[in-house]
């Protein structure tokens, strides 16, 4: 009996002293991580609107220059000059693409698009982070719809080249720019100021 | 001579053992989900055998120092709550300084958990040696994991992206063995590491 | 419905835990030498996958967020994790004997295999409600089955009939079969994809 009350004792002790120590940790590194995250989407979405930043004063640049709305829970980013930008999600190959788009004013043309998370074949899918392809997509129109098609064989204003040996990496991409177009599209149309 | 007698001590043995003859990953084969896993690139393979290597030492001397007081029959928790924790440590300290290692490795790091080499060496070896030899231990184990997991990463690294640590190394005109870069390059480079390892030690199968 | 489908399709083909993610090594190496301990230890493993999962996840949404200690839950996780196993070996031992003889000598080993905390953690990483935790578990499990059925059964051909190097039998070989495998499970990428 006294043996066993030792044992839970020990254990007990043990586990306190060791979960204090992960309190102070955390309460150290949390206000770091929070503040990565929501640097890194602040990031992306200076990136697609093309306003230029530098690591230091990116809070400044995005406040003065972004003004957010919310609609039925969705955030759009509305610059200055009446881009709209909007976080996009889907499927990809292996896991989940995350990006960024910036619409003109017009809310039909393309300003750019960026990749915030991506999980494709290394080498192959991966290369729809590169600039020659996220620069294809400038000043293409989305109406009626963004259509990815075999390298080199695009010529309408909506078609844009896929990658070379990333047919699905860029089908994927395709579906999900499409997808969350139409789901974010009418709700900003409906209450842009 | 002083090497001959430096031989026979036990702290030369421990730390032959960690690094060479007992050699996790080669003799034991333990521990190789991460080292399967994350080395694709060397940045990332750092990353995680500095990680191990942290809480191999850290378990170690909360082990050891709390050997007698530790009792048989609770020991295997104790061990996975001292782990544990300083794993958290290690996952939270990557996420703050470096959020985009800690993206890269996902769910990796808390696997190292279930790193059978910590566990193994907790039960083998900190639960009945003095603080000092466990720390040696600890370290020679975490080294002989290091060495190994990023030399498998200089070797994908260079054949799957022609880079190492982001720096271009293969010839201009290289084209990249994807495959490297995936899982099936890790099981084919870890046998043949596996394979030559045991040819030069005379393991038996 | 169709989510849950593809869930549970992704995790045993495309994400294959052990094919994609490399995970459950151990096991692997060790036991993939005879089919028949393999298929033990699989069921084992799809088992307390699920079961821990199960527990795991209202555990980590319903207590660990409301009071903010989500930084304590891969203790959580191996605690829930090993009493299961021992509470699981218990009652089997006591009602279902049969059961406990084919598959209960491998539960122990269950603890360590890093799929089953690998699950719990992917869940977490993906946002998974219940119901979809429940089939990525199952999915996950039967992945991790295929893969080390498929293993095992290559590695006893080979034995019959092929003269393997010396230092590459054992691990080595049991390496070049799970890789050759690995390849052509590349095969199935874009059959389904998870978000």
């Amino acid at each position: 009996m006294k043996d066993k009350i030792r044992m839970i004792l020990f254990v007990l002790i043990l586990g306190s002293f060791l979960t204090s120590i992960l309190l102070l940790v955390d309460s150290y590194a949390s206000p770091i991580i929070k503040r990565n995250k929501i640097l890194k989407i602040k990031k992306s979405i200076l990136t697609a609107l093309e306003i230029p930043y530098n690591n230091k004063n990116i809070t400044g640049v995005f406040s003065n220059n972004i003004e957010i709305v919310k609609k039925k829970n969705k955030t759009f980013y509305i610059s200055k000059n009446g881009d709209v930008s909007f976080k996009m999600s889907g499927p990809g190959v292996w896991g989940p693409i995350e990006s960024a788009i910036a619409l003109k004013p017009d809310l039909k043309t393309i300003k750019s698009i960026t990749i915030i998370h991506q999980e494709e074949t290394p080498g192959l899918g991966s290369r729809i982070t590169g600039k020659k392809f996220l620069n294809e997509f400038k000043n293409k129109v989305i109406t009626p719809e963004i259509r990815i098609v075999r390298a080199g064989q695009a010529k309408g204003n909506n078609e844009v080249d896929a990658i070379t040996g990333a047919t699905l990496s860029s089908k994927a991409f395709e579906a999900l720019i499409n997808n969350q177009i139409k789901l974010y599209l009418p709700l900003i149309k409906g209450g842009k100021k | 001579m002083i090497f001959a007698r430096l031989k026979s001590t036990e702290e030369f043995k421990t730390v032959a053992n960690g690094l060479w003859r007992d050699h996790p990953i080669f003799s034991m084969v333990l521990g190789i989900c991460t080292a399967l896993a994350v080395s694709n690139k060397v940045d990332n393979a750092i990353a995680m055998s500095a990680g191990t290597t942290f809480v191999l030492v850290a378990t170690a001397i909360i082990i050891s120092l709390l050997r007698k007081l530790i009792s048989t029959r609770v020991r295997i928790i104790t061990f996975m709550i001292v782990i544990a924790s300083f794993v958290i440590i290690v996952d939270k300290a990557i996420e703050a300084f470096f959020p985009s290692i800690s993206e890269a490795l996902g769910p990796y790091i808390g696997l190292i958990i279930t790193n059978c080499i910590i566990m193994g060496r907790a039960e083998a070896f900190y639960i009945q040696n003095k603080v000092h030899l466990s720390i040696l231990d600890a370290l020679a184990n975490g080294l002989g994991y290091t060495y190994t997991l990023v030399s498998i990463a200089i070797i994908r690294e260079a054949l799957g992206f022609g880079t190492i640590l982001g720096i271009r190394v293969m010839p201009a005109g290289w084209t990249n063995w994807v495959i490297m870069a995936m899982a099936p390059g890790a099981f084919f480079i870890l046998s043949v590491f596996i394979w030559l390892s045991r040819t030069l030690a005379k393991i038996e199968p | 419905m169709a989510y849950l489908l593809t869930i549970f399709i992704a995790s045993v083909f495309t994400n294959n835990i052990a094919l994609t993610y490399l995970l459950g090594m151990c096991p692997f190496i060790a036991l993939s030498r005879n089919p028949k301990t393999a298929r033990g230890m699989a069921f084992a493993v799809i088992f307390v996958i699920t079961l821990t999962a199960a527990i795991n996840w209202p555990i980590y949404h319903l207590i660990l967020v409301p009071l903010h200690s989500e930084i304590i839950y891969y203790i959580v996780f191996i605690i829930v994790i090993a009493a299961s196993v021992q509470f699981m070996e218990m009652i089997m031992e006591k009602f279902l004997p049969a059961m406990q003889a084919s598959f209960g000598i491998f539960l122990p080993l269950v603890t360590v295999n890093c799929t089953v905390l690998a699950v719990s953690l992917f869940m977490i990483l993906r946002k998974y409600t219940y119901i979809q935790t429940i089939f990525f578990a199952m999915g996950s499990g039967a992945g991790w089955m295929l893969a080390i059925l498929m293993v095992a059964a290559i590695n006893e051909k080979l034995k019959l009939v092929g003269d393997i190097p010396k230092g590459y039998r054992g691990p080595g070989i049991i390496m070049v079969i799970a890789g050759t495998i690995a390849l052509s499970f590349l095969g199935f990428a874009g059959m389904v994809s998870i978000q």
